[in-house]
C-alpha cells in the first residue's frame, strides 16, 4: 500500500515538530510549511494526501490559504486545526473538510485524518 | 477663737443639720446652711467645701457666712493631688495640722498667696466628702483657736462630711439626669430627622400610629396630595373611621385643600351632622410652594375630647407642618437614592465593558497564546514517555503533568468557546432603551470625546426577546469598529425601526459611521472568524457578533453608505417561536 503524504501548515515551529513526529509514527509521510504562502507552493509542487491547517497565522491566514487550496484543488482535504473551539461548526459545515480544536492529546487529529483518508 | 466644747450639744447640731439637710432648699442653700451651724455651734472661722468638678478639678463652691478666704480661694482650682486639698482628695482620708506643722501649699497656692487671712488661723482640718465608691469633694475647717479637733469632734464632723456628701451626690444625679433629659430630647428630635430617610409610606404609616397614641385620638388620615401618585397608597389612616364620618372628612378635605387653612367638623358641618359623626380637626399639609395633602385627627366625642377642643387645632396645625417638612426630606432622599442608584449601575455597566472588552476579545486571544506553548508541552512530554521506558514514580510524574496539562487545557477551552459556554437569557427588551443605557456610557468617556452620536429611534418599538448582556457585546464590537474606522473622530448614526422580512417581523438597530466604509474586495469576509484588517485586530468582533444575534433567530447586514461609511444592521426577531415561553 503506498504511503499516505501530509502537509502539516504552521507558523509555530514546535507544533510541526510535534505533529510530525506524531503522524510520522502512524505511518504517514509528513512535509511541514510555515506559513500559507510555502504551503500553496509546497502543493504545486508534489501532490499530498492531505493538508494539516492552522487558522490563525501571520500574513496569509489559514482561512485564506484555505480558500485558495480550493479554488486550485478542489480534491485535496484540508483539516483546519486550532486552538478556538467557538467555530468549528462553522467550518465543518463549509468548505473544511475537518475541524480540530489543538490539544496536547493528538488522538481527535489522527482519528479524523484516518477517517478522511479511509474514505478516499 | 474656739470656744469649749461644752457649750455646745452635739445633739442639737446634728438635729438641726439633717433637718436642714432633709429639706426642700436649693443644694446651695443647704449646703451654706449647714457650714454656718457647723461655724457658729462648733466655733470655727473658715468652713468651707470643694467640690470635685466633672472636669477632675477642685473648686471651692460653698461656705460659711463669715468666712474670709472663700472669695480668694474661690479664685483658684486645684488638681487632685495638688495641695492638701488635692492630697486629701486624693487619698480620702482627713488631714489635721496646726500653723506649726501645716504643709506649704494650700491646693494650687501657697499659703503666703493667701494674704494676711490665712495668718489667723491655727488649725486647719481637711476632710474628704465621699461615699464608699466616689468622692464628691472636701470639706475644710479652720479655726483661729488653738485647741486641736477632739474625738467628739471629729465623730460629729464625718457625720456632717456624710451629709454634705450626699446632698452633692443626689445634686449630681439631678445634673446629670437633667442633662440625660435633654441629651434624650435631642436624640428624639434627630430620630425624627432620620426617620425621614426611609420611604414615605413608611414614615406616613409611623406618623399616623405615634399621632393617634400621643393624642389620645380615635384615628388619624393622611392623604397625600396627587404629587404622590407614585406611591402606592394616597392615604395612610391608624385607627377606625366609620363611613358617614368618613365620607365628610373626605369633603373637609377638599375643602382644607381649597382653602389652605386649618378646619374643624364644627365649624364646617351642618348641626345635624354634628351628631351623627365623630369630631376632627383638618390641616393642610404643605411645603413653601405646593400642596401636598391634608392631616386629620379626631374620634368619637366621647372618646377624643381633646379633638373637639380649640387648643387641638394649633397642635394638629404644627404636627401637619411637621409632616409636610418630613415629606420633603424624605422626597428629595428618595430622588437622591435613584440618583446613587443610577450611579450605581452606570459603574455596573462600566465594569461590564471593561470585562467585555477583555473577556470577550482580548482573552481569547491572549487564551489562544497560551495554548499553544501547552499543547507542545503536554505533546512531547507524552512522547518522552513513551520513549524513555519510565520506571513506576517515573510514570507517575508524566502522570501528573499531562493530568494538569489537561486541565489548563479545558480551562482555556472554556474562554476561547464563550458564546456557547454562556446560555442565552432571554428577556422582552426594548431596545430603545437598551440602547440609551449603552450609548450612556460611551457618552462618558473620554476617547469618545470627538464622536459625535445621533438617534433616530421609533418610539414604538415593540420589546423583543434578547439576551441583553449578550446583544449588549454585539452593539459594542459593531460601535468599536466605528470608531476604529473613523481614528476616534466622526459621526456614527443609530436608528431603529420596524421592518417586515417576509412574514416575518423585526426590530432592526442600524449604526452608521462616517468611516469610509469597507473595502468590496473582503466586505463578504468580515464575518469570518480572524478575518481582520487591523495591525492588532482579532477578527473576532463580527465574528461572535453575528454568532450571537444568529443564536437569537436575527442576523447581521453590511452595506456601505457611499460618500459617508460603513452600516450594519442588526434585525432581531419580534417573535421567537423556539423560546417565546421563555420570555418574561
Ligand atoms: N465600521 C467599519 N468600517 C470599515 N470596516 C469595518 C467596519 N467594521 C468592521 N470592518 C472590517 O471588518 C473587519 C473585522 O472586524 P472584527 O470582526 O470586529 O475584527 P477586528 O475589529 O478585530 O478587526 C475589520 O478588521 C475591518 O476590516
Ligand atoms: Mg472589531
Amino acid at each position: 500500500m503506498k504511503t499516505m503524504r501530509l502537509l502539516v501548515v504552521d507558523d509555530e515551529e514546535n507544533i510541526r515538530f510535534l505533529f510530525k513526529e506524531e503522524l510520522e509514527e502512524e505511518g504517514y509521510e509528513v512535509d511541514l510549511a510555515s506559513s500559507g504562502l510555502e504551503a500553496l507552493s509546497r502543493i504545486k509542487e508534489s501532490p499530498y494526501d492531505l493538508v494539516v491547517l492552522d487558522i490563525k497565522m501571520p500574513g496569509m491566514s489559514g482561512i485564506q490559504t484555505l480558500t485558495e487550496i480550493k479554488n486550485t484543488n478542489k480534491d485535496l482535504p484540508v483539516i483546519l486545526c486550532s486552538a478556538y473551539g467557538e467555530f468549528k461548526q462553522d467550518f465543518t459545515s463549509w468548505v473544511s473538510d475537518g475541524y480540530v480544536v489543538k490539544s496536547a492529546d493528538t488522538s481527535e487529529l489522527k482519528q479524523t485524518i484516518r477517517s478522511i483518508l479511509g474514505k478516499t | 477663737m474656739k470656744k469649749p466644747l461644752k457649750n455646745m450639744n452635739p445633739t442639737d447640731v446634728l438635729g438641726k443639720v439633717i433637718a436642714i439637710s432633709h429639706s426642700n432648699l436649693e443644694t446651695e442653700a443647704r449646703i451654706n446652711s449647714i457650714l454656718n451651724i457647723i461655724a457658729q455651734d462648733m466655733s470655727f472661722d473658715e468652713v468651707l467645701v470643694y467640690t470635685l468638678d466633672s472636669d477632675k478639678l477642685l473648686t471651692c463652691r460653698f461656705m460659711n457666712s463669715r468666712s474670709k478666704l472663700f472669695h480668694l480661694l474661690n479664685q483658684y482650682r486645684s488638681r487632685v493631688g495638688e495641695g492638701v486639698v488635692g492630697s486629701v482628695a486624693q487619698k480620702r482620708m482627713s488631714q489635721h495640722y496646726t500653723y506649726r506643722d501645716v504643709p506649704p501649699r494650700f491646693g494650687c497656692l501657697f499659703y503666703p498667696d493667701l494674704n494676711g487671712f490665712i495668718k489667723k488661723l491655727r488649725t486647719f482640718s481637711f476632710l474628704p466628702l465621699s461615699d464608699d465608691s466616689y468622692l464628691y469633694g472636701v470639706l475644710f475647717i479652720g479655726s483661729a483657736g488653738t485647741d486641736r479637733l477632739t474625738d467628739a469632734d471629729k465623730i460629729l464632723l464625718s457625720i456632717f462630711t456624710r451629709e454634705i456628701g450626699g446632698i452633692l451626690r443626689s445634686h449630681q444625679l439631678v445634673v446629670s439626669s437633667k442633662k440625660r433629659i435633654s441629651e434624650l430630647a435631642t436624640l428624639s428630635e434627630l430620630g425624627r430627622v432620620l426617620s425621614s430617610n426611609s420611604e414615605p409610606r413608611t414614615i406616613l404609616g409611623n406618623i399616623s400610629f405615634i399621632i393617634t397614641k400621643a393624642l389620645n385620638a380615635g384615628f388619624t388620615t393622611i392623604r397625600l396630595g396627587h404629587a404622590f401618585i407614585k406611591l402606592d397608597s394616597q392615604r395612610y389612616t391608624c385607627g377606625e373611621i366609620d363611613t358617614t364620618t368618613e365620607k365628610e372628612i373626605a369633603r373637609l378635605e377638599e375643602e382644607v385643600k381649597r382653602s389652605g387653612k386649618t378646619a374643624s367638623s364644627r365649624e364646617f358641618l351642618q348641626d345635624q351632622l354634628q351628631e351623627a359623626v365623630a369630631a376632627f380637626y383638618t390641616a393642610p399639609i404643605a411645603s413653601k410652594d405646593r400642596f401636598l395633602g391634608t392631616l386629620t385627627v379626631g374620634g368619637p366625642r366621647s372618646v377624643a375630647g381633646l379633638a373637639v377642643e380649640e387648643s387641638s387645632r394649633y397642635l394638629v396645625e404644627t404636627i401637619a407642618n411637621y409632616i409636610s417638612s418630613g415629606i420633603e426630606n424624605s422626597l428629595l432622599n428618595m430622588k437622591l437614592k435613584d440618583l446613587v442608584d443610577e450611579l450605581g449601575k452606570a459603574q455596573q455597566r462600566l465594569v461590564e465593558q471593561e470585562t467585555f472588552r477583555s473577556l470577550g476579545e482580548m482573552t481569547a486571544s491572549i487564551a489562544h497564546e497560551i495554548k499553544n506553548p501547552l499543547v507542545i508541552i503536554g505533546g512531547f512530554t507524552k512522547r518522552l514517555a513513551k520513549k524513555a521506558r519510565l520506571d513506576q514514580t517515573e510514570n507517575r510524574y508524566v502522570e501528573i503533568i499531562l493530568k494538569e496539562v489537561g486541565r489548563l487545557e479545558s480551562i482555556l477551552d472554556e474562554i476561547l468557546n464563550y458564546v456557547r459556554e454562556n446560555p442565552m437569557l432571554l428577556r422582552g427588551c426594548n431596545i430603545n432603551d437598551f440602547l440609551d443605557e449603552l450609548l450612556y456610557l460611551f457618552a462618558s468617556d473620554i476617547a469618545w470625546e470627538k464622536i459625535e452620536i445621533s438617534r433616530d429611534f421609533d418610539r414604538d418599538v415593540p420589546l423583543v426577546p434578547c439576551d441583553d448582556q449578550q446583544m449588549k457585546q454585539v452593539l459594542i464590537n459593531i460601535l468599536v469598529n466605528a470608531y476604529d474606522a473613523m481614528h476616534g473622530a466622526g459621526k456614527i448614526s443609530i436608528r431603529t425601526e420596524q421592518k417586515q422580512v417576509g412574514s416575518h417581523p423585526f426590530v432592526t438597530i442600524s449604526i452608521t459611521d462616517t468611516g469610509g466604509g469597507v473595502d468590496p474586495k473582503i466586505i463578504d469576509n468580515v464575518f469570518n472568524p480572524f478575518f481582520t484588517t487591523k495591525e492588532r485586530g482579532t477578527g473576532l468582533g463580527l465574528a461572535i457578533s453575528n454568532k450571537i444575534v444568529m443564536n437569537h433567530g436575527g442576523h447581521i447586514e453590511v452595506n456601505n453608505v457611499t460618500g459617508k461609511g460603513a452600516q450594519f444592521i442588526v434585525y432581531l426577531p419580534q417573535k421567537n417561536s423556539i423560546i417565546q415561553e421563555e420570555i418574561v
